[in-house]
């Protein structure tokens, strides 16, 4: 047969798989079928940590956010930190769907589908904190524009209503982008599966047949939605840093900081899908289409962004003693040798040093090594939001000076943000089709007779 | 007055209600969203009177009782409550202005702790009693006590305390006026030195070198208020001619009055004395003084003082030098934060150097004798009487001497001692948890009354609303009483037609009635001060004993009287216990104030606890790192630690009194000089201070300037140059124009914007702070907290930075190492009101916004809180309603003071300084029916009507003749905070002048 | 609790971003509504049907008004000088009310309560009917001085004509001051109102 040649012939970082269209079919419906105890237990456990978060919220409700740890003059602390954090994992996933589609890269399709979910899930969490944060929760909607009888618009001008705009629009491009993609792959699901099952998936196919024109007008419009994603990818976060750059706070009002926010937030994504899709993998008993190969790419991508930081760090650091702005200078000088130096360096340390290390193969090939560097990439990234918020502490005048000081009520918000997201992303996982069957279908040559090796090249080729 | 009481007789309706009612413009309402707090009820007065118009306030004029100093009160009241309390302008001790402890008058008035009806001791706690049956007990129990009987009155002098004298001498008893700060020293150093027990009147308006030895004439000693006026006339810097006073102080501790000094002359404690009288025999040399005065003084020389004081012997002639060369010098002693076991003889020492310096009868005038109480002596002798049994009843009257006097006098014990103690002051106090019956009286705004202060000054208080309590009148008791005993006291329906009776014999004239209203309306009658008599300082006063030197391996300590609590008598409103001190910047708790050299001896750090010891006995109190005190010194502040006095009071830090060993028979409390062990606990108490970072680093926040510099007329800049500072990085000029085309077309929009269109043309609301006259007293603070509703939050969420108020006085460091001196700076930092505001284009809800006339709004019902006009703001003047603090900040029945015209805040919402705009409607619609336009001084915000030092002025920016817009134009000390960054704030402020020889501020002296 | 039920209102309100334009109401349609039947004879027993709230006493402005035409401000006696119109001391209603018993047993009854109020010192509490957010601040000397002494219908609707007080217009409601500031061209600035 000739699916045993391939097999035998695969190289070890040829093709993304040497499977059959059947073999993918059958091992990805696999992945939806009943799950292990072990699988009920980690959703428990994330509607736990939601149900923590929602208690926190009530508390704040009924309170005030005076429960949080703020500290003025520091009056965005951990809420922010968190917000930046999720909507900083939310852009792996865009990046590689849209970007790296259109970059025609092929290790992007056994990974792209999980790491969209996580886009998706990571805004919808990333989404409520900006509503938990402020004082007033009960009105959050007064920064919507809407016709009302008091002439009352928000005011453009504030990069706060501009936040507003990019998330809702990144959330609606990146969820219609999901499930589109997903069309195909549900209407496999459903061919394979019976009962009650069969008829929901069947809904959720939208009538897919497979035939030809469908084919044509999916794949086009597959295109033009990766196109229209891609400058989202870097609008969305610069538009969040400007919430800091458009102020005038020492270290805040940086021109670097879209760009910087930018690269953090594909650091911090990537960071994020290798912490899932590493224990993903052997869960679902996926390693023969998620190989090496697509882990060593993602911490290649990582080491990319990862060194574009350590840049951004040291361009920060240059700027603040260059421009000889006394108030610039102390506010970087305070980051690293300051009250909350250890806050500093858990950034710097992760992010700018511990990324160099994926310049080795062997390190960015072994899967434990790299699932505990993103972990402190996770871990550092989120460090960075919060340093930066610290920032205010130590701003212009001296006698206001203070340092943040979290307490329950911010980490319950953050234990609840992380119970929602993982709800969220390991139902999906147990539901729909974690990689993209059509997709990594392209890359199987048909099985033929004759043409072995220029099959492996075509396939090498892609 | 009197149609106001019927009034609210005539409807005798729940005030409280009824308030909130007319109120209807947001007192007590917690803001939400949308919320129309309905009002269910609409209740109308009975009977109409013509000085109550809702929505109009109406003012009366009355007199503080908050200290002895008897200032002039104006009382803001809207529809029946005293809602403010403002200086009377026609008073000569005031002249409208008022201290922080005034204005927090109002919360005692409103206190919960206030005693709310006459009770009785039941057991270990009181029962309520019926007036009658409260006076019945009183009459009998006096009677019966057969001539045993004695009076403790801390109240001031004035008709009431003789109707006093009178029943108690009716009664065979006597009376004992008692002052915790009665300032013995002084008194008894007068009676050595001129024969004349007696407190001079200083007027420092007049000095033009002023040496204080200890005198915190700008807190607690002799008449704060009326001081701070005449330092800030001399000393404050308004032009070259007039130039400015020299101030010199010479103590070990840096007080808020040292603080203000131009030189500040670190000595050993209790060697003050030696080096007033090495100044006392230079100038007696320099300007020949009688022989007998000079041979007393001869042995007295500077280098004598030096190895005395620890200063040296050149720092005492500049001195001795400055003093002698002066036109006119005044010099005083007798503080209660250095009353030393010599402090007679550094008063007298003090007193002769006056003498000699010519200074009596010009800047020290005797003959209004400011005396209050009997003295320490009076009130140990009383308490020996009642240990021994010699008293069956005892009356306490406005006073509390349990808590005041030191347990080893052993007061406290003796009255206990007493079989039958009756309590008729207003609060809950230690002396009323001790008595046996309790006959509250009216607070001083419920209740008519009169004060003299001193002589030629007589202060008229009127009840200015309904009483809050089942409270009465003690001299409508005191009359019902004697006449149930049958004492021949004046015949009188009651005391307020006794007062009436007597003022109108006082004023006497052709029309009583007349000239009795116009005494009401002006607040009293004030005489010219009488002429002070020629006196000879007698030379055989001269002693000088050194101070006994703090035992090996001892601190002395200085138990020091706060500026905000005095005696203790403040610390049951929450005004003064969030207002931080002045120069410790600690809030809601006293600390042991250390030199940080001394405490690395027993290895003490900010909030670490340690344990003070005397044989008296010990006290515990967190340590708080202090530049500004001697090393080997360490300070406590008064006022603390009591064990009744209300929720507030009650258990808060620990009384310094406790380890003073006072003798039983001793003429005075040394609260100085007191040798002490010290032994560092476990314990830890985090600090509650306002303060971030205590230095400028550079930034120019506080300028300074040279006296020299500032009379030849140079800018902050120039100065600074002069001193060898590097310039300012101000923007180059075409940053500047770049910013001020964006900020004309912003103006454009904004103000000639459709929607936009205020009659006439646009006033520009500015302010201008003079860093010369202000003493960081705070005062401002508390008149804002009053004014606009400001919640305080308490110690816990002052720990977490989140105090609420508007007005902040940030205290900075200069020097103090490298062998420069140590200067303090004070700058008031309210919203700056800025014209490019950074707050404003943030906002996401427009909450945030440029008024028409130039204020930088904040709209709070608008506000979702983001908070991203807090972070924008380079000043940090936003605050944030973390909490509800509208709902722990006014507990009953403290929300009646409220300002009705002030919007309460709720949480979630960002709130700061408006300028008082409501000030500035009222001003507005007064204006407009009218028919004219706002004219300069129509408008004054809380803070510059508080001011003492006058050195806020607020004003309309595009008025010509407008005094604001004058400073901001012509003065050569301008100077904005934080220029470089262009905002434009409507805030100028005008540099410091420190009256010293520029050389002293060289080398970038300013930061 | 109550936040959180206004937080979903909130987001109801979010998803349907369109909480249309409320009509408002002006002046001329109010009084279109106003009632027209003046100085009918009624006893408090029929005002069950009437609008607006039931007062303690019956008091009735259609006949004090409009029938004996006195000046709105002879009881609201502080409306051209303070921001608060002032509402009349029980003795305004005995200066008519010491002689005046009252025509009709109806009559007789009401106004016996508002003597026996002021026998027994115990003001009547009536019930407010127009009141405004505590944070917004209404100055009623400067309406009057603007717009005349007989200005008071604009919000309050033809009161003269009511037998019994109801409200005519949605005066807290903010919309309703905006429409009227544009129409007139006087300042919209926040901080006229809001402080």
């Amino acid at each position: 047969m000739g699916t045993a040649v391939i097999t035998q012939a695969s190289p070890k970082y040829g093709p993304p798989t040497d499977q059959t269209h059947a073999e993918i079919t059958r091992d990805v419906v696999a992945t939806l079928d009943t799950a292990p105890r072990g699988y009920y237990y980690l959703i428990f456990a994330c509607v736990g940590c939601f149900l923590v978060g929602v208690a926190t919220f009530i508390a704040l409700l009924k309170e005030g956010l005076g429960l949080a740890g703020y500290q003025p003059p520091i009056m965005w602390s951990v809420y922010i930190t968190n917000f930046v954090f999720w909507v900083g994992i939310g852009h792996a996933g865009t990046l590689i769907s849209a970007i790296l589609f259109l970059f025609r890269a092929p290790w992007r399709t056994a990974v792209y589908r999980s790491t969209e979910a996580m886009t998706v899930f990571a805004v919808m969490t990333a989404a409520l904190f900006p509503i938990i944060h402020i004082g007033r929760q009960w009105i959050f909607y007064w920064l919507l524009p809407y016709p009302n009888q008091r002439y009352l618009w928000p005011n453009f001008k504030s990069p706060l209503a501009w936040d507003v705009f990019a998330i809702s629009t990144y959330f609606t491009v990146s969820t219609t982008f999901l499930i589109y993609g997903l069309v195909p792959d549900v209407a496999a699901v459903r061919d394979k599966v019976t009962g009650w099952r069969k008829f929901v998936y069947g809904k959720l196919s939208l009538g897919w047949q497979g035939t030809n024109t469908q084919w044509r007008h999916y794949s086009r419009a597959y295109l033009y939605l990766a196109a229209f994603c891609t400058p989202l990818v870097l609008s969305v976060h610069s538009v969040v840093s400007w919430d800091f750059a458009a102020s005038l706070i020492p270290g805040w009002h940086g021109t670097i900081f879209a760009p910087y926010f930018v690269a953090g937030a594909i650091y911090s994504g990537v960071g994020m899908v290798l912490t899932l899709l590493i224990p993903l993998r052997k869960h679902l008993k996926l390693e023969r289409m998620l190989t090496e190969y697509h882990f060593d790419n993602l911490a290649k991508l990582t080491l990319l962004t990862g060194t574009i930081l350590f840049y951004a760090y040291g361009m920060e650091y240059f700027v603040a003693w260059y421009s000889a702005n006394t108030f610039e200078q102390t506010t970087f000088w305070r980051r690293l040798f300051g009250p909350a130096w250890w806050a500093g360096w858990s950034m710097v340390i992760p992010n700018a040093f511990l990324s160099q290390l994926l310049w080795f193969r062997k390190i960015r090939t072994n899967l434990t090594a790299l699932w505990v560097i993103s972990i402190f990439i996770n871990v550092g990234m989120w460090f960075e939001r919060y340093v930066i918020a610290n920032a205010l502490g130590n701003d212009y005048i001296p006698w206001a000076w203070d340092q943040m000081n979290p307490t329950w009520a911010d980490w319950g918000m953050l234990v609840g943000s992380f119970g929602w997201f993982g709800m969220w992303f390991f139902l999906f996982s147990r539901s729909f089709p974690v990689v993209a069957i059509q997709e990594i279908k392209e890359f199987v040559p048909m099985p033929m007779r004759g043409k072995r090796a220029g099959a492996k090249a075509a396939a090498g080729a892609h | 007055m009197a149609e106001n009481t019927t009034m609210t007789t005539g409807t005798g309706l729940d005030r409280r209600k009824f308030l909130t009612v007319l109120g209807a413009t947001g007192a007590g309402a917690a803001l939400t969203g949308c919320s129309t707090d309905r009002v269910a009820k609409l209740i109308p007065y009975g009977t109409q009177t013509e000085d109550q118009v809702p929505g109009i306030p109406t003012w009366y004029a009355s007199t503080c009782t908050e200290c002895s100093a008897g200032c002039g009160l104006h009382v803001k009241t809207r529809e029946g409550r005293a809602i403010k309390l403002e200086g009377n302008p026609d008073h000569p001790v005031n002249a409208g202005k008022l201290c922080h402890r005034g204005q927090a008058g109002l919360q005692g008035l409103y206190n919960p702790a206030r005693i709310k009806g006459p009770m009785k001791k039941s057991g270990a706690g009181f029962a309520e009693i019926t007036w009658d049956e409260g006076i019945k007990l009183l009459a009998d129990q006096v009677k019966a006590a057969g001539g045993a009987f004695a009076v403790v009155s801390g109240g001031p002098r004035g008709t009431f305390e003789q109707l006093l004298r009178a029943f108690a001498q009716q009664a065979g008893g006597s009376v004992t006026k008692y002052e915790p700060f009665d300032h013995e020293p002084v008194r008894l150093a007068h009676q050595a030195v001129f024969g004349r027990d007696e407190v001079p009147v200083v007027d420092f308006a007049k000095a033009n070198y002023i040496l204080s030895f200890g005198a915190d004439f700008l807190e607690t000693w002799g008449s704060p208020l009326e001081q701070q006026r005449g330092f800030a006339a001399s000393h404050g810097f308004d032009d070259a001619a007039k130039g400015m006073a020299k101030h010199v102080y010479v103590g070990p501790r840096l007080s808020l009055t040292a603080a203000n000094a131009d030189e500040w002359l670190s000595t050993t404690p209790g060697a003050e004395a030696a080096v007033a009288l090495a100044v006392a025999r230079h100038v007696a040399e320099a300007k020949g003084a009688d022989a007998g005065i000079r041979s007393a003084l001869a042995t007295y020389t500077a280098e004598w003082a030096a190895k005395e004081s620890g200063l040296t012997a050149k720092q005492v002639d500049e001195v001795a030098e400055g003093f002698a060369k002066a036109k006119a010098p005044v010099a005083v002693a007798g503080g209660i934060g250095a009353q030393y076991a010599n402090a007679v003889e550094l008063c007298s020492a003090v007193a002769v150097l006056n003498a000699v310096a010519g200074a009596i009868g010009t800047t020290v005038r005797f003959g209004q004798d400011a005396v209050q109480g009997d003295g320490a002596a009076a009130i140990l002798a009383l308490g020996a009487k009642m240990a021994s049994g010699g008293v069956k009843v005892a009356l306490v009257h406005e006073a509390n001497p349990v808590y005041a006097l030191p347990k080893s006098t052993g007061f406290a014990a003796a009255f206990a001692k007493v079989p039958f103690k009756v309590y008729t002051g207003q609060f809950m106090d230690e002396t009323a948890a001790a008595c046996d019956l309790l006959l509250p009286n009216h607070h001083a705004l419920e209740r008519w009354d009169d004060v003299e202060p001193r002589a030629g000054v007589q202060g008229l208080l009127q009840p200015v609303m309904e009483p809050v309590f089942k409270t009465r009148h003690t001299g409508d008791v005191l009359l019902a009483a004697g006449k149930a005993a049958g004492y021949a006291l004046p015949d009188a329906a009651d005391f307020h037609a006794h007062l009436e009776k007597t003022w109108k014999a006082r004023l006497g004239g052709g029309d009583p009635e007349g000239a009795w209203r116009e005494a009401l309306a002006k607040g009293g009658r004030y005489a010219a001060a009488p002429a002070s008599p020629a006196l000879r300082a007698n030379p055989a006063a001269i002693k000088y004993t050194a101070p006994a030197k703090a035992a090996e391996g001892e601190y002395v300590l200085l138990a020091t009287p706060s500026s905000l609590l005095h005696d203790g008598r403040g610390t049951n409103k929450p005004w003064l216990l969030e207002n931080p001190d002045p120069v410790t910047k600690m809030t809601w708790r006293p600390a042991i104030e250390v030199h940080p050299d001394t405490a690395k001896l027993f290895d003490a750090r900010n909030g670490e606890i340690i344990r003070v010891e005397t044989a008296a006995g010990a006290i515990e109190a967190p340590v708080v790192l202090y530049p500004g005190i001697a090393p080997g010194v360490l300070s406590m502040p008064l006022g603390w630690g009591h064990t009744a006095y209300g929720e507030f009071a009650k258990d808060r830090g620990a009384n310094a009194t406790d380890v003073l060993a006072v003798a039983k028979d001793a003429k005075f409390v040394a609260y100085a000089g007191q040798s002490v062990k010290v032994i560092k606990t476990r314990g830890y108490q985090k600090l509650a201070r306002t303060e971030g970072t205590p230095r400028q680093l550079g930034r120019h926040i506080a300028e300074a300037m040279p006296a020299a510099h500032a009379a030849k007329g140079l800018s902050v800049k120039e100065s600074y140059l002069e001193l060898g500072g590097h310039t300012h990085d101000i923007n180059p000029e075409w940053e500047d124009k770049a910013i001020e085309g964006w900020y004309e077309t912003q103006k454009e929009m904004r103000v000639y914007g459709e929607g936009n269109n205020y009659a006439g043309e646009h006033p520009a609301w500015g302010m201008a702070v003079d860093l010369s006259k202000c003493t960081g007293c705070s005062s401002c603070v508390t008149a804002c907290y009053a004014e606009n509703n400001l919640p305080w939050v308490g110690e816990e969420q002052v720990l977490r930075g989140r105090e609420m108020s508007w007005m902040r006085i940030e205290r900075y460091w200069e020097g103090g190492e490298g062998g420069k001196a140590l200067e303090a700076r004070f700058v008031p930092v309210m919203c700056q009101h800025c014209e490019n505001a950074p707050c404003e284009p943030v906002c996401p809800v427009y909450a945030a916004y440029h008024t028409t006339d130039g204020l930088n709004g904040q709209v709070y019902n608008r506000c979702v809180g983001t908070r991203y006009c807090s972070n924008n703001c380079p000043y940090k003047v936003r605050y944030f309603n973390w909490r509800a603090y509208n709902r722990w900040a006014w507990p009953e029945p403290m929300q009646l003071q409220l300002n009705p015209e002030v919007t309460v805040r709720g949480r979630g919402v960002m709130e700061k300084c408006t300028f008082c705009i409501q000030r500035i409607r009222q001003a507005q619609h007064d204006a407009r029916l009218e028919d004219r336009k706002l004219k300069d001084g129509d408008v004054v915000t809380a803070c510059a009507q508080a001011c003492p030092a006058d050195a806020i002025v607020f004003g309309d920016m595009n008025d010509p003749e407008s005094r604001v817009r004058k400073i901001k134009a012509t003065n050569a000390r301008r100077y904005h905070i934080l220029e470089e960054i262009n905002v434009k704030p409507a805030v100028t402020y005008l540099a410091k002048v420190v009256n010293v020889d520029p050389a002293h501020l060289a080398e970038g002296g300013h930061a | 609790m109550r936040k959180l039920v206004m937080l979903l209102g909130g987001v109801a309100t979010a998803v349907i971003a369109v909480a249309a334009v409320i009509g408002r109401p002006t002046a001329a349609t109010a009084q279109a509504k106003a009632d027209p039947n003046a100085a009918v004879k009624l006893a408090a027993a029929d005002t069950a049907n009437l609008k607006g709230p039931r007062q303690p006493v019956f008091f009735r402005h259609d006949i004090h008004a409009s029938q004996y035409k006195i000046q709105c401000q002879y009881c609201h006696y502080s409306v051209a000088v303070a921001s608060e119109p002032g509402l009349p001391s029980t003795q305004t209603c005995m200066g008519c009310h010491l002689v005046i018993g009252g025509s009709d047993e109806s009559a007789k009854a009401e106004i016996k309560k508002v003597r026996d109020s002021w026998q027994k010192k115990e003001p009547i509490q009536w019930v407010r009917i127009h009141y405004l957010a505590k944070h917004a601040h209404f100055p009623h000397q400067r309406h009057i001085k603007a717009m005349g002494p007989n200005a008071c219908a604009t919000c309050h609707g033809d009161v003269s004509r009511m037998v019994q007080v109801y409200k005519v217009n949605n005066i807290q409601n903010m919309g309703w001051c905006i429409s009227c500031h544009l129409e007139r061209k006087v300042t919209r600035d926040c901080s006229a109102c809001h402080y």
